[in-house]
């Protein structure tokens, strides 16, 4: 009884995992299968802590218990006293209850799981990823449908909001998304709305996410995005690793294409693993099939530009996951100028990680309960990997917030702890630009180079700070596309917040001792 | 939900050049430069009117700037060539975007520019510099010396000691390319200003060259994958030579024309290894390869992406 509907039914038990996982999730599911026929079961997608899973979520009429990665042995049992009519709870790491129709996760207050809200998450790790049926009737209308009957009332809605891009890989950045709505729009000519799930940043989780555990969500407002602006073509663009992902994804087109009759193909392409394939103007290049990918000039940018030259809306699915609570209408959150939510991946000395969900006016500290970090981190890297380095998180999760603590806005939060030498993260992330960007540009291509040579001579004894500060200031101002203005952040945030560090360095001297040559 | 490759759907009624399918310079899908309506801007304090298709650039020509704007890669004699925008020494202060790059970025009407900003020109001198530091930097020894654009900028920016230094190591070296009767390529003394790509597909549309690799390993290359001028398609109509802005690409007749007369001292042992050509059995100006193969482009399909392509690592 897998991928069907699941939501109501009772007893039931629903085993959470996403790619991480899969394979263990799979047994568990069916040792579930073997030792209970009474009670329902389904494979959902993961819950955005991924280290607690495969996590088996059981529920008796409004009251659930969730157990992190059992035995088989443990899900036998589960699975019986489910049978009985009981909700387990020996072993759980908790137990809620909650309305029995809920299509939101029920989650407890404190703990891992109680961290930051459930809107756009909400969904995830409950309901059965690509059952059309129960997504339609969880939300009673689609917004494909409301799009087909009212476009300009799906226009308005989001062209008159204050909502902006999220993600590196979309279009508008951390810019209005209403902005470019109305560039797409008011460029006539055959528009294309692409679905930019390309982020092979190890650590930025989100967009896998959504559409691994919340596919038809995504699709649908990609569609209806499409529907309101007069679209032909939907293009969803991942990489090729994620496998799941597409999957599931392609089932949700599928099955929203069967129930909805916008004649709009719907196509899934996948572009190359590749860090510099996830920036919005590269994915186009990978969509049209360029056998070679570097960035495109703008401006003009994808929004008259864009696939075949026709005017393209790229968002990330979690900019249309944030559409979706736009199209709502469910009350504004967050900070005005930057409304809804940010997906946040917080990762604690690599061994643990989790995504969770911040209302932009909570601050990233917020995030680290998914965690549970003992009180041993001293810095952390905000924005993925090319994200800016910090000591404090007191910083709001609003674009501006990020901005103006000149973070990153990619929703990754690496904590560091006193082990980690910041000059060798910097080396670090300097040598990936270095290695991994497309080649286009001088500030960047040359730039980085210079980058990493500025910053070996630190460990000859040559700190040049003016020439650091200088380089780094010319890479974020005059490179081509965001991949080399984001370059630059991680020295740059380095040098102003840990320059003792720098001069300890040209001292001969790493303060973490991981530097020191022998 | 449909299966077929998106680019069958697409409306772009344009006929494509003859063999223009079948060409894969290995660049992106750019969009047009340039405004799309007249406009007036004010430069460094002066007034210019700008029509359809300009860039600031444009309107930075048409007044006596107060810095000196360099734009080595924009190049204005083909409107098929380019801008490139790739070498960031254009680069000028607007009130509304911060510092943009001239060559492509279009007027708008009420724009202010400035051309002396201390960011613009920081911004201008370190970029020149960066493109410096990848330079075979020996004038001497090279066919352009003294009507080479990167030549000219250096001089016109005051260069003395660029803050990079210039490519050095003899072991970073490319080999020259000395295959071809008609045509050298010497990489190291390459901007990637992409003009010789535009020449050979846009204007000349013979698909030769292409641009390939990424990161530090960017560089000229051919469609066919040939490795050396001489197992490619060339038909050394010379056209790259011609907009080559410095020694990168040069008429074989022209190699030496500006070396000092010193024995020894030549362009050839500028580099650290050289390809050699034997030119005996080359009967016509084509290349042996252009006569016997097809061309060997590579195919702008997405089935690239589900095996392993040669020039994307
Ligand atoms: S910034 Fe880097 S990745 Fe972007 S175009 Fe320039 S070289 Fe390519
Ligand atoms: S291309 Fe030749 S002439 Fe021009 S700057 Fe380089 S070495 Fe000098
Ligand atoms: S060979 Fe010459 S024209 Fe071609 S990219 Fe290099 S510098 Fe530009
Ligand atoms: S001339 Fe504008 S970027 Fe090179």
């Amino acid at each position: 009884m897998v991928d069907e509907r699941i939501i109501g039914e009772t007893p039931a038990v629903r085993v959470a995992t996403g790619s991480e996982n899969h394979h263990d999730g799979r047994e568990l599911l069916h040792e579930a299968n073997e030792s209970e026929t009474s009670v329902t079961t389904a494979e959902v997608g993961s819950v955005g802590h991924i280290d607690l899973e495969p996590l088996v979520v059981a529920t008796v009429e409004g009251k659930t218990a969730f157990f992190s990665r059992p035995s088989t042995e443990r899900m036998e049992t589960i699975t019986r006293t489910l049978g009985e009519g009981t909700v387990p709870t020996d072993g759980a790491v908790a137990v809620v209850e909650h309305d029995p129709e809920t299509a939101r996760l029920p989650t407890p207050e404190t703990g891992p799981l109680g961290t930051g809200v459930r809107r756009v998450l909400g969904g995830c790790g409950w309901l059965a990823p690509t059952s059309i049926e129960e997504y339609t009737d969880v939300r009673g209308e689609r917004f494909t449908d409301r799009a087909e009957d009212d476009p300009e009332s799906v226009r308005t809605h989001v062209m008159t909001s204050d909502l902006r891009g999220r993600g590196r890989g979309d279009a508008s950045g951390d810019a209005s998304v209403a902005a470019e709505w109305t560039t797409v729009y008011e460029t006539a000519d055959d528009p294309v709305v692409v679905v930019n799930g390309n982020e092979p940043d190890e650590h930025a989780d989100s967009d896998r996410l959504l559409l691994e555990s919340a596919p038809l969500l995504v699709v649908d407002v990609a569609l209806a995005s499409a529907v309101a602006l007069g679209a032909t073509d939907v293009v969803i663009y991942t990489n090729e690793t994620e496998q799941i992902a597409r999957e599931r994804t392609r089932k949700a087109a599928a099955a929203l294409d069967d129930v909805t009759d916008t004649e709009i193909p719907i196509r899934i392409i996948t572009g190359p693993d590749e860090y510099k394939a996830g920036e919005p103007t590269m994915a186009l290049e990978a969509i049209e099939g360029n056998h070679r990918i570097e960035a495109r000039r703008r401006p003009p940018g994808p929004n008259e530009h864009g696939v075949d030259g026709r005017p393209t809306l790229v968002h990330t699915p979690r900019t249309f996951a944030q559409l979706g609570q736009i199209l709502n209408g469910t009350g504004p959150v967050g900070a005005s100028a930057d409304p809804g939510t940010r997906l946040v991946t917080v990762v604690n000395d690599d061994t643990t990680a989790a995504t969770v969900e911040l209302s932009t006016d909570a601050t990233l500290e917020a995030a680290l309960s998914a965690v549970e970090p003992d009180s041993g981190w001293s810095g952390a890297c905000v924005g993925g990997v090319f994200g800016g380095l910090t000591r404090s998180l007191d910083v709001p999760a609003s674009a501006s917030g990020l901005r103006s603590a000149r973070l990153g806005t990619n929703g990754v939060v690496e904590l560091l702890d006193k082990s980690t030498c910041m000059v060798a993260l910097a080396g670090e992330r300097a040598t990936f630009a270095k290695e991994m960007n497309c080649g286009r540009c001088v500030p960047c291509r040359e730039g980085s180079k210079q980058l990493v040579d500025l910053l070996h001579r630190v460990y000859d004894g040559e700190y040049k700070d003016g020439r650091l500060r200088e380089l780094v200031r010319i890479m974020r101002t005059t490179s081509l596309c965001g991949f080399g203005r984001d370059a630059a952040r991680p020295v740059t945030t380095a040098i102003e917040e840990f320059e003792t560090e720098f001069t300890a360095h040209a001292k001969g001297h790493c303060p973490t001792g991981i530097c020191n040559r022998s | 939900m449909s299966t077929d490759p998106i680019w069958e759907r697409s409306r772009n009624d344009e006929p494509d050049v003859p063999l223009a399918e079948n060409i894969a310079p290995g660049t992106a899908n750019d969009p047009d430069a340039g405004a799309t309506e007249s406009a007036t801007v004010t430069v460094d304090g002066q007034r210019v009117e700008t029509e359809t298709g300009a860039t600031l650039l444009d309107a930075c020509q048409a007044v006596e700037t107060r810095g000196d704007v360099l734009a080595l890669c924009s190049y204005d004699d083909s409107q098929k060539i380019g801008p490139r925008s790739e070498c960031r020494t254009c680069v000028v202060e607007t009130e509304r975007h911060g510092v943009v790059p001239s060559c492509s970025f279009p007027p708008r009407d009420g724009m202010t520019v400035y051309t002396d900003t201390e960011r613009a020109s920081e911004a201008r001198d370190v970029n020149l510099d960066l493109l410096l530091s990848n330079h075979n930097l020996l004038c001497t020894t090279c066919g352009k010396n003294g009507r080479c654009e990167l030549q000219d900028v250096s001089i016109e920016n005051d260069v003395i000691e660029p803050r990079y230094g210039v490519m050095h190591d003899r072991s970073e070296l490319e080999p020259l390319d000395d295959s071809s009767p008609f045509i050298q390529i010497d990489r190291n003394k390459c901007i990637l200003c992409n003009r010789c790509v535009e020449a050979c597909n846009d204007v000349q549309v013979e698909g030769v060259l292409r641009m390939e690799g990424s990161a530090e390993d960017t560089r000229i290359g051919f469609q066919n994958g040939a490795e050396t001028m001489m197992e490619s398609t060339c038909v050394s109509c010379g056209h790259c030579a011609t907009v080559c802005p410095t020694g990168a690409l040069l008429e074989q007749g022209l190699v030496d024309a500006t070396t000092l007369p010193v024995p020894g001292f030549t362009h050839k042992n500028s580099a650290e290894g050289i390809v050699d050509g034997e030119y005996d059995h080359q009967p016509t100006q084509r290349t042996p390869m252009k006569s016997e193969l097809e061309t060997q482009n590579e195919p702008r399909v997405n089935e690239r992406f589900t095996t392993t392509g040669d020039d994307r690592s």
